[in-house]
């Protein structure tokens, strides 16, 4: 099955790699609706994984149930070697070695820039506040924007503020990162600078896992492109397959429509 | 650069009644003379028609013996009208302060309770808010009234209390704790306390930063002052010596010519409004120089010159007998500090009396050795504490609820602990959108006290309704009523729009 030639293309890129996150048979319910069903990947160490799909497909739901925003009714999530469960010590480990972006940056509007960023360093991995503050700058100068350290994230752009989003996600060096739409919400000229930040931390070997309808971004810099409908995962491959010849015929509408 | 200017621009003035500045000192003006005037007109009408139809507008009952006792507070026989208010300001008071601090602790609880996961909690809370602020508040001062009334009688026993605290139908009473021989000499060494205490808690915030090991500074800060109290409470006499310095203070203030005072006081009037118009100036200069002055501008500077003059002359002319009566009230109040000190003042600095019954008139009642609650208080306290903690109940939930989603989910992706978001991410945006409701719940709070004339608690509304009924002066006490309630409900915005600014969020 092509599905599976895809896969294998995949794994000799990243052959030899660890896996970083498997899904194995995963299942939710919102009530009597069924959001995923038998949801099953593995992401290696490294790999940029980019999810896209039609709106209601279920790729949100997924990337949330990974760092358990939403909780999972079947099958297995194992993060890093660590399992989801309902235990307390492996949700809050899991979810300090996850960092995660949203499509509204969720930023703390109470906070100044510097201040969300060092927040979870200095409160959860206990950092001197010196040294976290240093960390802290240095990610702003990574992403493009030291100079807006000491203001409030009212005062920023979109484009901005997701970045600032980006550098505290960072902050807490996370070994995989969730992207959650982070372009949706954002004006057309902003939508370059996020990804640009996104390209950069792709390159320097960062596994991720997207969520997107950034085509460009995904042939760029994807190694493998999952497509999601309807709860299912209905196709997996490289960015050429997908683009240049894709099997399912669901994928082939999708790609009509956004394309 | 003027050649540069398109030949069609007129530079000519507009004629007077079109010209946008001229209209609006115009009409600033205007609006003043209207406000003064129609307020003289009608306190003009009002005071004529007062003498016509012999009405007392004079303040004399506040120093003459009202021959009335009072059912709770500080002096229950007072000497003068004055004082008799005074102990009703000083109930409304304690019930205001002790209601507002009571229901926020209950409607914090409450609100937390009806935003749990834990179904029981959530009904208990819900039940609680419902029921509360669906029934009158007089129908559920009187319902406490009556409740309490039907406690047991107290007995005719005379003499100390055996335990700690008695109830019965004239209230309760519980042991009083308070200020002794030694006190104001043990504060002494607590105030060097509190700095050594806030330094300490200082250097551990320090040490967290350096290390990021949790040092517990508030925590470490109580210990160290609780230690220092300890100490203190033996060895606070060598603070004797503080007296001697206050009497000298005294005799060095009455020593202070009045005219010095008085050149002084003329001084500081013209001198800080010339200060703030100064700092004004300087606020409105950039730094190109001076920015052109608005006319509110203007009209700013002009009331800070003119208020500065008035000033001084009003305490120069009018009032010359400030300064001697500044100087006497300090001087009075130095003396009286220096008596707190020294002079075999070794007992301990607070003592607590246990409660006790006496029989002074027809009926035992609780003597003055103990701490007192009358029925009155109680019913009012339980009455205002449930029925506005059910108002911050539902402000509490309304505050938190409107935190957005995603500001919770943000700070558990970054593994933040519940407690923690709560505190540093949660909280701090809620109590933003909490404050302004909360004050109008505290400034209800304090008004409603004064349904405490339905049970015969004496606040100041109960007391002036019977020293105008013995005097015949009611307007003269309405408006003390009126001024006394606006004082204390602009005191508490005061307060809560000082911590609203200092929660406000920076945009732009």
């Amino acid at each position: 099955m092509s599905i599976d030639d895809a896969t294998t293309a995949v794994s000799e890129k990243l052959a030899g790699r660890e896996d970083m996150i498997v899904c194995v048979d995963v299942d939710k319910f919102y009530g009597d609706f069924q959001a995923l069903k038998r949801v099953t990947a593995t992401i290696k160490e490294g790999e940029v994984a980019v999810v896209c799909g039609p709106s209601g497909s279920g790729k949100s739901t997924w990337i949330r149930c990974i760092n358990r925003l939403e909780v999972h009714q079947g099958g297995d999530i194992v993060v890093d070697g660590i399992e989801l469960t309902n235990d307390l010590r492996n949700i809050e480990r899991i979810r300090s070695e996850v960092g995660m972006v949203f499509q509204q940056f969720n930023l703390f509007p109470h906070l100044t820039v510097l201040d969300n960023i060092t927040l979870a360093p200095i409160w959860v991995r206990k950092k001197p506040r010196a040294e976290a503050e240093s960390m802290a700058r240095a990610l702003l100068e990574r992403v493009g924007i030291p100079e807006q350290a000491e203001k409030f994230p009212g005062q920023l752009s979109g484009g901005q503020q997701q970045r600032v989003a980006i550098a505290r996600s960072l902050a807490m060096e996370p070994r995989v990162m969730l992207f959650d739409e982070p372009t949706s919400a954002l004006d057309p000229e902003m939508i370059k600078e996020v990804l640009d930040v996104m390209k950069e931390l792709a390159l320097s070997g960062m596994t991720m896992m997207v969520v997107t309808h950034e085509m460009g971004f995904a042939r760029e810099v994807a190694d493998r492109i999952m497509f999601m409908e309807g709860g299912e995962i209905v196709e997996v491959g490289t960015p050429e397959h997908f683009f240049t010849n894709p099997t399912e015929d669901r994928t082939k509408l999708f790609l009509s429509q956004i394309l | 650069m003027a050649t540069n200017s398109p030949p069609s621009i007129d530079h000519s003035r507009p004629p007077l009644y079109r010209d946008v500045t001229v209209v609006k000192w115009v009409v600033q003006i205007a609006a003043l003379a209207l406000t003064l005037g129609a307020l003289w007109f009608l306190a003009d009408q009002a005071g004529d028609n007062l003498r016509a139809s012999n009405v007392p507008t004079d303040y004399d009952f506040l120093s003459v013996n009202p021959g009335i006792d009072l059912s709770s507070g500080i002096d229950t026989d007072p000497d003068t009208g004055g004082r008799a208010l005074w102990v009703g300001m000083v109930n409304t008071l304690r019930m205001a302060v002790a209601g507002i601090f009571v229901a926020t602790i209950l409607g914090v609880i409450v609100g937390l309770a009806r935003l749990s996961n834990n179904w029981l909690l959530q009904k208990i809370g819900t039940v609680f808010v419902e029921t509360l602020r669906n029934v009158p508040l007089l129908v559920q001062i009187l319902f406490y009234g009556a409740v309490f009334a039907s406690l047991d009688r107290v007995t005719k026993d005379v003499g100390p209390i055996n335990g700690w605290l008695h109830l019965s139908n004239k209230g309760l009473s519980l042991p009083r704790v308070h200020i002794a021989d030694g006190f104001y000499q043990w504060l002494i060494v607590m105030c060097i306390g509190i700095f050594i205490a806030n330094e300490f808690r200082k250097r551990r915030i320090r040490q967290q930063d350096a290390t990021g090991e949790e040092s517990y500074p508030l925590l470490s800060a109580f210990a160290v002052l609780t230690f220092v109290a300890a100490v203190g409470w033996f060895i606070h006499p060598i603070f004797g010596f503080v007296g001697e310095i206050f009497g000298a203070l005294s005799s060095f203030v009455s020593g202070i010519p009045q005219t010095v005072l008085q050149i002084a006081i003329g001084v500081l009037c013209v001198g800080s409004s010339a200060l703030w118009i100064r700092s004004f100036l300087n606020s409105r200069r950039t730094p190109a120089g001076l920015a052109r002055l608005t006319d509110d501008d203007y009209f700013r500077m002009i009331f800070a010159a003119v208020g500065g003059i008035l000033g001084a002359i009003f305490f120069l002319i009018l009032w010359p007998g400030l300064s001697s009566w500044m100087i006497n009230s300090l001087s009075d109040l130095f003396n009286v500090l220096s008596n707190k000190f020294g002079d075999g003042r070794t007992g301990r600095p607070i003592d607590v009396d246990l409660p006790n019954i006496v029989q002074t008139g027809k009926f035992p009642n609780y003597g003055p050795s103990g701490l007192n609650f009358s029925i009155g208080f109680a019913a009012v306290f339980f009455g205002v504490v449930f029925y506005t903690a059910a108002f911050i109940a539902e402000i509490v939930r309304g505050g938190i609820l409107a935190v957005p989603k995603g500001q919770s989910e943000a700070a558990a992706a970054l593994g933040l602990k519940r407690a923690t978001a709560l505190r540093r991410v949660i909280i701090p945006q809620a109590a933003r959108v909490m404050l302004p409701p909360l004050g109008n719940q505290y400034l209800n709070l304090t008004k409603n006290t004064s349904l405490a004339i339905a049970v015969g608690y004496s606040d100041i509304v109960q007391v002036g309704q019977t020293v105008y009924n013995q005097t015949g002066k009611t307007l003269p006490v309405v408006s003390i009523w009126m001024l006394f309630y606006l004082s204390c409900s602009l005191s508490i915005s005061v307060i809560v729009n000082f911590f609203n600014v200092r929660m406000r969020i920076v945009e732009r």
